[in-house]
């Protein structure tokens, strides 16, 4: 049910009705735009996705947060710029889960598209890459998919990620390991050798020992590895308290499902990316239950929106345009936030000038559905929290902050054969 | 496989004609965006997109024309081209980014670090033959992305590491007229050396060793200097292409200086232009990316899939690109470049009986 | 030591499931001379009937695994007689560049079917295993190497007892000779690709219980099944079984190289991989011919 997109002939777009949503059909005119009363010209937002290819999962859940926001955006008529609502359509194409392919796209985007300002694609490398062509081109990007902190460490000016970066992500599991009791010591660590990975593995190797921890092991392995059997025959020999995996869901299945066969019997197990995913539990059934994960969002979160959607309306929004597919997780909702950022800068700007409207992007600070959006010198989000979440009887509860949580840590995690 | 001499000069001239209208709008183009010739009221011909996109096919060009000397002409399926790709990105990106060369001073080195790998590694692998060579040049191309994304000394990654490396943004006016015209260069560079090397003894002895490796051992020709020399010349050409490409992109890591998916591509435009020849590697280079962006939907020119929804319209358009493939290679085996090199025309006998040489 | 122990049988164990994957590719490679590029969608395409046998019926994963040979080996039968014998006589590239095509249309269409989900099957007994002290051998992993080396046998029997067995080898070894003598070799040429098209499909239902599966799932399996076949040596089906094995061994044991771990595996794999090519071209096991 999204939208059509194709150029017909030379510069002629249509829209065809939201019909889920019952919004009205806008017949918009690309450069220069229709003028109805407060009706402005159209804001085209632009985003290469994985559509085809490895990353076709990742890929569409980023998709879905963006069209979440594009339906809620056109029910209301589109941005305000000054007084003047200006409709507001997003233009796709397929990257094909290649990251050169996503430069040419971006630039497609930026010059054949004409497109205002740019949403993020999936995944560190195309974000890195991206990020170049956004930055040569003077054009914002507000990206919710790449959280590698080697891409803001550029100096670039029109790149801003809204998620937190990679090394908070398993943070809140120590945080929450170390109001535990009996209190877990000792953590093996595995993680995948990407960019994303290896910082989230660090910030765990580093923030650790403040805790009175220890990363008793350390291992890498190769980014999508489908066997970890070996790994985790090495973090069962270490014995430690905490197994961590810092990965993606392909491997994060792999390490749980080892885990269970060679009756690893941690305390606390601990993802960075999977168990938030629905299809986590369903791949896993009843043995994904008391796994923990570190995560951006999740449904139960306690923020007071300055604008658009609550909480409990964006969950119930999701599900009524994706039935079927569970709650949203927190890719859904950090791509949303990445359009909830893109718009209130827009607003706070008053005008559609790139130049502007990243100046707005720098000094924004509001707090949505999604937290707090805010970003730092180099454009990262650094003020939102991760929350953990743990799967409990095949169902997520976030447990971690106390004053988000909706259930308690079940802790320690069972032996595998008392379950 | 090739096109040889004795064909219909008639098309052969029309096909030259076409190429070199195409070769010199392209060419011609860029130079529509100086501020100078935009004063003069000149329609802009190329835009930053056009720049991206021709630069982009440009660098195929390269990259098929270069595989063509070790794989067309020499017979040789090399299929780990791509390490080459990469160790020129990276000996230009590690000399920018790390040690702080002029990107001009680097570049020249991407091609001088490629072809004495490629001298080094040749030397065994190419004793190996069929497909026995291009599984382990494969092995090569694989090895070689994972050793640089994860070699570590001291604690710290020796080559960017899973971070990858970024470039300063190149300081330069017209930036994309720059690349677009240094990737043409490297281009034209590589025709030329193809188009020296088939009408040199070197390549008479390359062809030989194609046609009869052992028949041209006895002629006098030392076949492991020839293939040697091919494999590197071949390999410094990739390089060079991977050197400018790391600056023109500016970060570079394992996933996009090391794509595995690069090494089908680079020989199926020259299969598809015509293999052993010297304009069909670029000709295919040219279709076989004008088609994917076609099929993804980036040119001015779109088209509308009947019966298919928003969300499927890419998937099915990388089936159309799957389907399509096995059609040029069950119908058209010499490549495109037949039909214009005056050989043959596009005829349903044509067709079948190039089904009827390759079939059961 | 009992860790020690422990690697070596999770090596095995994972090498199950590399023969399943290998034997199929060789037996292409070595008889068709075709490298195919879409034996790894081919595996997926068998995870996905085991998936879905499962989830909508409830069968026993490992009860689905003739299912998915019969299946693919229809397929392979037909892509075979269909597609590629069109252009065998062709020079060797065209294969790489046929199956590719074919690599991507299979994927996709996956893709449109499936869509991009991780589906995995998880029965009952998942991750219950023998026990021996700390040593463990989890059932799962231990019937899916059983089954790898029981096809590998029944492949390697049907090879050298049955009429069609025998008419495949006879081509292998020599084309035209084989036409000469009277086998039908379009036959004789689909049935063996769909002969490898069925391991493929048998691989890929063992597969859909020890990972998560996606329609681009396979593609390392292609990967893996070059170094696995030329490991072994080309041509012989019970060299392929010790390439497989050979391979998980050295994945489970690249994991302990201190500071790295198994991010070289395909370096390393694919660096042994190049040696033997280049020392022992007949590969580990295999004889010249």
């Amino acid at each position: 049910m999204t939208k059509r997109d194709h150029l017909i002939g030379a510069k002629v777009m249509t829209m065809r009705t939201l019909a889920l949503l019952a919004v009205a059909a806008v017949a918009a005119v690309a450069c220069g735009g229709t003028s109805s009363g407060t009706t402005g010209s159209t804001i085209t937002l632009g985003a290469p996705l994985g559509l085809t290819g490895s990353l076709a999962k990742e890929s569409l859940l980023t998709q879905q947060g963006y069209n979440l926001w594009l339906d809620w955006i056109s029910s209301q008529g589109g941005i305000v710029v000054n007084g003047v609502k200006h409709p507001v359509t997003i233009k796709y194409y397929d990257d094909t889960s290649n990251a050169n392919q996503s430069a040419v796209l971006m630039q497609k985007l930026i010059t054949g598209d004409k497109a205002n300002f740019l949403l993020g694609p999936y995944g560190s490398a195309a974000t890195a890459t991206d990020a170049a062509i956004a930055e040569q081109n003077e054009i914002p990007m507000v990206e919710a998919n790449g959280a590698a902190q080697s891409i803001f460490n550029q100096g670039y000016k029109y790149t801003f990620g809204v998620l937190s970066p990679a090394n908070k992500y398993l943070q809140g599991v120590i945080d929450m390991a170390a109001t535990l009791n009996p209190k877990p010591t000792t953590i093996a660590m595995l993680s995948a050798d990407d960019n994303f990975s290896l910082e989230v593995a660090d910030g765990v190797n580093t923030y650790a020992t403040t805790k009175g921890m220890n990363v008793i092991l350390f291992k890498k392995y190769k980014n999508g590895s489908t066997n970890l059997s070996a790994e985790v025959q090495a973090a069962k020999a270490a014995n430690a308290d905490i197994v961590l995996n810092s990965g993606h869901l392909q491997e994060a299945i792999a390490i749980n499902k080892a885990a269970k066969e060679q009756k690893v019997n941690a305390k606390i197990f601990a993802y960075s990316v999977g168990p938030s995913t629905p299809d986590f539990i369903t791949a896993l059934g009843k043995d994904a239950d008391y796994v923990y994960g570190g995560s951006q969002w999740t449904p139960q979160v306690k923020y007071t929106p300055a604008f658009y959607l609550t909480v409990a309306e964006y969950v119930a929004a999701y599900k009524a345009k994706y039935p079927g597919r569970g709650d949203p997780d927190y890719h859904v909702a950090e791509s949303t936030a990445a359009c909830l950022a893109l718009q209130r800068a827009i607003e706070n700007a008053g005008s559609l000038d790139p130049k502007k409207v990243r100046d707005a992007l720098a000094a924004l600070d509001v707090t949505v559905f999604f937290g707090q959006l805010k970003f730092d010198s180099r454009g990262l989000n650094v003020y939102k929290p991760m929350v953990v979440e743990q799967i409990q009887n095949g169902e997520h509860h976030t447990v971690f902050p106390d004053n988000v949580a909706d259930a308690k840590p079940k802790y320690p995690t069972p032996a595998w054969d008392q379950r | 496989m090739i096109a040889t001499a004795d064909s219909n000069r008639r098309w052969r001239r029309i096909f030259l004609i076409v190429g070199a209208i195409v070769a010199a709008y392209a060419l011609l183009a860029p130079l529509t965006s100086l501020d100078a010739v935009q004063s003069a009221n000149v329609p802009l011909l190329a835009d930053k997109f056009w720049f991206r996109i021709a630069t982009f096919i440009v660098m195929f060009i390269v990259m098929a024309t270069a595989w063509n000397i070790i794989g067309g002409i020499t017979g040789y399926a090399a299929f780990g081209n791509v390490a080459f790709f990469g160790i020129g990105a990276y000996t230009t990106g590690m000399l920018v980014a790390k040690a702080k060369w002029p990107f001009l001073v680097a570049l020249p080195l991407a091609p001088v670090v490629a072809a004495l790998f490629a001298a080094l590694i040749g030397l065994p692998l190419l004793r190996l033959r069929g497909h026995y060579f291009a599984v382990a040049s494969l092995g090569v191309g694989v090895a070689v992305g994972e050793l640089v994304q994860n070699i570590d000394y001291g604690g710290q990654p020796v080559f960017g590491g899973a971070s990858g490396l970024f470039l300063p943004i190149y300081a330069v006016d017209n930036r994309g007229l720059f690349f677009f015209y240094l990737m043409a260069a490297a281009a034209a560079i590589s025709i030329a050396v193809t188009w020296w090397v088939l009408r040199n003894r070197f390549g008479y002895g390359l062809i030989a060793i194609r046609e009869n490796e052992e028949a041209a051992a006895v002629l006098g020709v030392n076949t492991t200097a020839y293939k040697v020399a091919a494999f590197a010349l071949s390999a410094a050409l990739t390089g060079l292409a991977g050197g400018i490409f790391s600056q023109w992109n500016v970060f570079i890591n394992q996933d996009n200086a090391f794509p595995i998916e690069y090494n089908v591509q680079m020989i199926l435009m020259a299969l598809l232009g015509g293999a052993g020849t010297i304009f069909g590697p670029a000709a295919g280079a040219v279709l076989l990316q004008l088609l994917i962006q076609f099929l993804g939907g980036t040119l001015p020119i779109s088209f509308d899939l009947p019966f298919v929804s928003t969300d499927a319209r890419p998937i099915v358009a990388q089936v159309i690109l799957g389907l399509l493939l096995v059609g040029v290679v069950i119908f058209v085996p010499r490549g495109v470049i037949d039909f214009f090199g005056g050989r043959t025309r596009l005829s349903l006998s044509y067709l079948r009986r190039s089904l009827r040489e390759t079939s059961l | 030591m009992a860790d020690f122990v422990q690697l070596v049988i999770l090596g095995l164990l994972a090498g199950g499931v590399y023969v399943a994957v290998g034997v199929g590719f060789g037996l292409v490679w070595g008889v068709l001379n075709i490298v195919n590029l879409a034996h790894g969608a081919l595996v997926i395409v068998g995870a996905y009937l085991t998936w879905q046998l499962f989830t909508a019926l409830g069968l026993d994963p490992f009860l689905t695994l003739p299912v998915d040979a019969v299946a693919l080996f229809v397929l392979g039968y037909a892509l075979q007689r269909g597609v590629i014998n069109r252009i065998i006589r062709g020079p060797l590239l065209f294969t790489f560049l046929l199956t590719f095509g074919l690599n991507l249309v299979i994927i996709n269409i996956l893709l449109l079917i499936f869509g991009s989900d991780f589906r995995s099957v998880t029965p009952a007994y998942s991750g219950q295993g023998l026990e021996f002290g700390s040593v463990v051998i989890p059932y799962v992993r231990l019937i899916s190497l059983g089954t790898a080396i029981l096809m590998s046998a029944a492949l390697a029997l049907m090879l050298n007892r049955t009429r069609i067995g025998l008419a495949i080898q006879a081509i292998s070894a020599d084309r035209d000779a084989a036409q000469l003598v009277g086998i039908d070799l379009r036959h004789a040429y689909a049935v063996t690709f769909g002969l490898g098209a069925a391991c493929a499909g048998v691989a890929g239902g063992l597969i859909a219980m020890i990972q998560a599966i996606t329609p681009t799932a396979g593609e390392p399996y292609t990967l893996q099944a070059f170094v696995v076949v030329i490991l072994g040596g080309l041509g012989r089906v019970s060299a392929t079984v010790v390439g497989g094995l050979a391979f998980g061994l050295v994945e489970a044991f690249g994991q302990s190289i201190p500071g790295s771990g198994s991010v070289f595996a395909n370096a390393i794999a694919f660096g042994l991989m190049v040696l033997v090519l280049v020392t022992r071209p007949q590969g580990l096991m295999g004889r010249l011919k």
